[in-house]
């Protein structure tokens, strides 16, 4: 990072490893309360409603209209079961990975050897000139490593976890090496920016961005990359489909002469929509994509008033209950970075519980229209992931260094990214949920 | 997404109401979304009898996308204020989309005989030459 740092003292990392712990605990108690407690009620009914089912299926005095009421119930009970199971089970993961990146990036450097100026180079940091980093460098190796041995690091899991294949240790070894380097690069790339007061940007000296940020350049050149990324998804999707007997193109008379009703492809959207060819569909199918939707939107705006909050030379506390919970500048930009947290988690949490509803009706990643939807849709919700594993430290900088309007381009910067989420979402939601 | 002095109708916007454009924007997109929801919960368009056509949701689809992502790229993200560079550097991409979109046309099964002219070669230039 740039000159012109303020002095931060070690002990300040010791916060974010009490961070994890928090995040952990909160965890635990959403698994215990809705995966071992509500879930395990839900398998008991569940339970019940199979077997009653089953020995319907038996009964030769029942009709086919109670065997087919008999096995909605049993489905509805399932579907009811995963939901709560789920949940908790996502809550449960992604708080252990938020502990684990909180915790051991903050433990890396609470046990570093103090900075005088905040970098360890021997410099005096009160000038303009740009020290340059490795970080990015040492991320991107471990990034290399990590996904070179990710098909063994897979198999080496299900192995472990029974679910075929033979564990073979090795296997866990290069991935858990690319782990390990990532997690040091990103340490050291959160202690480079902690002491970041804002002055020293860099700024390009050339053409095209000649005058501009370095990093907001920087991160309008990733994002064009990114839409790359979604646009070949997308075409895919778009060329794929063109070939479907689907729904929509049967009624149209658009499949092949003699194509019946049993030729029909079906997508994502018609197990999700109301009136789905699936006939699973209704309000409660639609509904997690519909609330992730406003999510997204709800929280690309609170990452805009937590900019807003902390460029604003002039801020003043809101009145009325909102006080409570933005009494000052510096809580109130934390504050909304991690309501920011929260809508993004909650959106994992509900695309995995609408995954999983998927699955159990019978859409596999086994399919055609299957994969391209859960890779597509996958892709989108890893950049989520990965975005708010950024916004953890963000939080955690905003909690103790904290951000004003001199440094709140980091919020700006990261801003950037989490709109671009947003907008790859108001293409797959119609494309993939809708249509 | 950066600090510019609000004008034109962010400061009408700004002056009428004491909300800047990121709120009305933040609403301007709610609605939207809700719009785009309810175009696929109905089958009929409330409080008559007329359907709700693959082509109106599609026409809906498209027309909000376009507007929300107008909203979130040009305001949330701030392209609208910042320097054109950044607008160019987005938008860069959208001439691969365009080839890929046109790719998608040319190698569907219907190209030859559904597409119209202007967005297919020249089928007959080996016959004609």
């Amino acid at each position: 990072m740039s000159g012109f740092n303020n002095h931060v003292d070690n002990s300040v990392w010791g916060r974010a490893v009490l961070m994890a712990g928090a995040i952990l605990t909160i965890g635990i108690v959403a698994f215990a309360a809705l995966g071992l407690g509500v879930g395990s009620v839900k398998h008991d009914t569940y339970d019940d409603a199979k077997s009653v089912y089953y020995d319907a299926m038996d009964d030769p005095t029942v009709s086919e209209e109670e065997l087919a009421h008999l096995h909605h119930e049993e489905i509805d009970a399932h579907l009811s079961y995963l939901t709560y199971w789920v949940a908790g089970l996502t809550i449960l993961i992604i708080s252990v990975i938020y502990a684990i990146f909180l915790g051991i990036g903050g433990f890396i450097n609470s046990i570093q050897p103090q900075d005088d100026h905040g970098h360890d180079d021997g410099h005096d940091d009160h000038h303009d000139e740009h020290h340059g980093s490795a970080s990015p460098i040492i991320f991107c190796i471990g990034v290399l490593l990590f996904l070179m041995g990710f098909p063994d690091f897979v198999e080496a899991l299900r192995a472990l976890m029974s679910q075929g294949g033979t564990f073979v240790f090795g296997d866990l070894v290069l991935s858990t090496i690319g782990l390990a380097i990532i997690m040091v690069g990103v340490a050291n790339w959160w202690r480079e920016d902690l002491p970041f007061i804002g002055h020293g940007e860099q700024i390009a000296t050339s053409a095209p961005f000649e005058g501009e940020h370095i990093r907001k350049a920087g991160i309008w050149v990733f994002i064009m990359s990114e839409v790359m990324v979604f646009a070949t998804f997308f075409s895919s999707y778009l060329r794929i489909r063109t070939e479907w007997c689907t729904k929509w193109a049967f009624d149209d008379g658009k499949c092949s002469v003699g194509a019946t009703e049993g030729d029909i492809v079906l997508t994502a959207s018609d197990y999700l929509r109301p009136d789905g060819a699936a006939g699973t569909g209704d309000f409660w199918t639609m509904l997690p994509g519909a609330v992730n939707t406003f999510a997204l939107i709800i929280s690309s705006y609170t990452i805009v008033l937590a900019l807003k909050t902390a460029k604003a030379k002039d801020w003043e506390a809101p009145k009325g209950v909102l006080r409570f919970l933005l009494p000052d500048k510096k809580t109130a930009v934390r504050n909304y970075l991690i309501a920011t947290l929260l809508l993004g988690s909650m959106f994992i949490v509900l695309k995995l519980v609408e995954w999983s509803h998927l699955v159990a009706e019978g859409f596999t990643v086994g399919t055609v229209q299957g994969s391209i939807f859960y890779v597509a849709t996958g892709a989108h919700g890893l950049h989520v992931f990965v975005g708010l594993l950024i916004m953890l430290y963000l939080v955690f900088k905003a909690d103790t260094v904290g951000y004003d309007e001199d440094n709140g381009q980091g919020i700006e910067y990261f801003g950037l990214y989490w709109h671009f989420v947003d907008l790859a979402w108001v293409v797959i939601f119609p494309a993939f949920y809708l249509y | 997404m950066g600090e510019h002095a609000a004008t034109g109708l962010e400061k009408w916007l700004l002056d009428k109401t004491g909300k800047d454009i990121y709120f009305w924007n933040f609403q301007v997109l709610m609605f939207f979304t809700l719009f785009e929801v309810a175009a696929v919960f109905f089958t009929e368009i409330p409080g008559t009898s007329i359907a709700i056509t693959r082509f109106m949701v599609w026409g809906i689809l498209i027309v909000v996308g376009i507007i929300k992502g107008y909203g979130i790229a040009a305001y949330f993200m701030h392209l609208r204020g910042d320097p054109r560079i950044y607008t160019r550097t987005a938008l860069f991409p959208v001439l691969f989309v365009l080839l890929m979109l046109w790719g998608i046309g040319l190698s569907n099964p219907e190209a030859i005989t559904e597409l119209p002219s202007w967005c297919t070669p020249d089928w007959d230039y080996a016959t004609k030459r």
